[in-house]
């Protein structure tokens, strides 16, 4: 089997190329059905997603699959391609397969670790199926990748920390308060911003939420929204200290809330912990806040700090995701030579037992004379024979599975010995 | 016999701490089972053992310091053991461990078998030393939780995100963890207060009262009985709690070690009933 990649990502091409290679989701299964239906194509696979586009086939053995797959990209996008050439890029056999486990285990993502990739697999996997696009090696591959980007989640902590603001938020109140569970928020200032970083909050497990607002009508309406409780702005600082996490960006040009009242706010709680997020330019709360003990503030330069943070933690991990998707490409190549080399070592035992038996039946006439004795011989010696003859090649055929110039040595021994494909 | 168990334990301990460290450092979760397991078998080994000295010399096997660092290591194994099957904090591992396999290897390189000192036996003793060791390792156990607590709420308050931030979990654990092992902490070691001081005053002539270890120990309950009070009403916590822990533990070795040099009765001499 000859396998084959060609695609484009966020990398190799801008937005305005991958919008027009994009395939829709209802469209892909017909494109991937017209992709097999092709003369010199076995199985195939089409990912198509805001980020990249991969096409993925397998053809014979002796076949290229490169003329087929060129003039189905041509057909389906009524183009010429040498245009876009400069961002294709084509993998072939061990690297196809590198290709395709870095892409499930997010590993080429614009975000490393990032897990929307792998759903987006999996639904392009299902279409495939369901066309009858993988029936072969390349189906096998395919599960196998969402393994490899199974394991890779599962070993390392690629996909662990926050990557974007508001998630860092949520991240950040975990660190401090552990379960969110039962814990509440206040927002004050309704924003953007503010409203996404609540909403993961309570997603995440945060039970009662109280929103203030200059415009109590606004407060009232985000309130009803999350099923809170909207809070007049003038009576804020008696509701903050009943929070334990405060989200504020009002517009207001000065502080909104200060240090002695964040004091006498802990003493209220008994030093139970306070987080604040402090997302308003100008700022709404006092920076020397932080300085309290047991209380958080972090700002909206602060959580960029801890974005970029993460970011680099999950490219430090993504080295080691990489030896992972190094090994198991090894593993699975090992497991495809091999599923190569028993129908090759049946093969030749039956071409030369085939050639023995025939020559036996030939001569049939002239060993009428032998005794049954002599004619067990006589099966013996010629088995023996062809044992001794096939002894070397399968020995070489099984030593050598796995190895990259496996395959042409499994096609020169079918060659040598006769045995069909 | 005894000897080659505890060696076994300690290589075991060493298998887990070794298979520990990667797990949180490189954070490879994958290994903790692993590490567990060796440390679980270390366990076996090692409450082996202690069973094995029990029966042998008709009492608990604490009678000088060799035996005690081993009981106590034995007791903060199986305490990272247990609070890791209720929190799952690997990262506990890399705070408690190493000084189990230090202390353990100190009791297998001195190989002295534990003697039957009469001193040691009886009711009220045994309560004594029993519970002076869970308390103990309770405070063990609150000393690393507010260390991994004072890490953790230095990354927050300086907002760059480093090592600990990842590794070590959130300050409420640290903070449960704390204020639960300072509640089992400190009836245990009042337990064994009160019971020492009923024995002393039975066995020792002269005036016990002025033991420097027991002296010690008065103060490390004070400090704790502040601390337990502060944290239970609210007053300290977070950080200053977390500090006062750590001046707590400090009394527990001062206490532990340092007087065991200085005190008569203490000082694990088989003598009865004199003090210098």
């Amino acid at each position: 089997m000859n396998l084959l990649l060609v695609g484009m990502n966020h990398r190799t091409a801008p937005v305005e190329v991958r919008e027009r290679m994009n395939i829709s989701e209802a469209r892909l299964g017909a494109a991937v059905s017209d992709l097999v239906r092709r003369e010199g194509i076995l199985e195939g696979l089409i990912i198509s997603t805001c980020n990249r586009i991969e096409v993925i086939a397998s053809a014979p053995d002796q076949a290229d699959g490169e003329p087929p797959l060129r003039q189905f990209l041509a057909d389906y996008y009524q183009c010429d391609l040498n245009a876009y050439q400069s961002h294709f890029y084509w993998h072939r056999q061990q690297e196809a397969v590198r290709h395709l486990f870095r892409v499930a285990s997010s590993l080429d993502s614009m975000l490393v670790g990032e897990p929307q990739i792998l759903g987006q697999l999996k639904r392009a996997y299902a279409i495939a199926r369901e066309a009858g696009a993988l029936n072969g090696p390349l189906n096998e591959i395919v599960t196998q990748a969402f393994a490899v980007a199974r394991k890779v989640r599962r070993e390392t902590a690629i996909g662990t920390a926050a990557v974007s603001v508001s998630y860092a938020a949520v991240e950040l109140a975990k660190k401090i308060f552990g379960d969110l569970a039962g814990k509440t928020i206040f927002v004050i200032g309704a924003g953007k911003m503010s409203e996404l970083a609540a909403k993961h909050l309570l997603s995440s497990g945060a039970s009662a939420i109280f929103v203030s607002n200059r415009t109590y009508d606004r407060a009232v309406e985000l309130a009803a929204a999350f099923h809170g409780t909207a809070i007049r702005f003038e009576q804020l600082l008696d509701y903050v200290g009943k929070a334990d996490i405060v989200i504020s960006s009002t517009g207001a040009p000065h502080f909104v809330i200060e240090k002695p009242q964040v004091e006498k706010m802990l003493a209220a709680r008994r030093n139970r912990p306070m987080f604040f997020v402090d997302i308003a330019v100008p700022r709404d709360i006092d920076p020397t806040v932080n300085e309290l003990d047991n209380a958080f503030l972090y700002d909206i330069d602060d959580l960029e700090q801890v974005v970029d943070a993460n970011k680099k933690q999950r490219e430090r991990e993504a080295v080691y995701a990489e030896e992972i998707v190094q090994q198991e490409v090894q593993k699975m190549m090992r497991r495809l030579a091999s599923r190569e080399v028993v129908p090759t070592i049946v093969a030749l035992e039956e071409r030369l037992n085939r050639i023995r038996e025939g020559e036996v039946e030939r001569h049939r006439s002239r060993l009428s004379s032998l005794t049954p004795e002599q004619r067990e011989a006589l099966d013996a010696l010629t088995r023996g024979i062809v044992n001794k003859i096939l002894h070397g090649p399968i020995t070489e055929l099984k030593s050598g599975a796995g190895h990259l110039e496996h395959r042409t040595l499994v096609q020169l021994i079918r060659k040598m010995f006769g045995v069909e494909e | 016999m005894h000897v080659a168990l505890l060696w076994l334990a300690l290589i075991l301990y060493a298998v887990g701490i070794a298979l520990t460290f990667p797990s949180v450092i490189r954070r490879r979760p994958a290994l903790t089972p692993t590490a567990l397991g060796a440390l679980g078998l270390g366990l076996l080994a090692h409450a082996t053992v202690l069973a094995f000295e029990t029966v042998e010399i008709h009492r608990l096997p604490v009678t000088d310091v060799r035996s005690a660092l081993s009981f106590f290591s034995f007791l903060a194994t199986l305490a990272f053991f247990l609070v890791y099957l209720r929190y799952r904090i690997t990262a506990l591992g890399l705070f408690m461990l190493p000084l189990v396999f230090v202390l353990t290897l100190i009791s297998a390189l001195h190989p002295g078998r534990p003697f039957a000192n009469p001193a040691f036996r009886g009711g009220w003793l045994l309560t004594h030393i029993a519970s002076i060791f869970l308390g103990y390792t309770a405070f063990f156990l609150t000393f690393v939780a507010a260390a991994m607590y004072l890490f953790q709420e230095r990354e927050l308050k300086s907002k760059k995100p480093r090592a600990f931030y990842y590794r070590l979990p959130s300050l409420e654990v640290c903070d449960e963890l704390y204020s639960r092992s300072l509640i089992f902490g400190l009836p245990f070691l009042s337990l064994g207060i009160l019971t020492g001081f009923v024995w002393a005053s039975r066995m020792w002539k002269g005036p016990w009262e002025l033991d420097p270890k027991i002296l010690a120990s008065l103060l490390t309950w004070l400090v704790y009985l502040v601390l337990f009070s502060t944290r239970l009403s609210g007053a300290w916590r977070g950080r200053r709690s977390a500090y006062l822990a750590i001046f707590g533990f400090i009394t527990i070795l001062v206490t532990f070690l340092g007087i065991s040099l200085l005190s008569g009765q203490h000082g694990y001499i088989p003598q009865l009933g004199t003090l210098p």
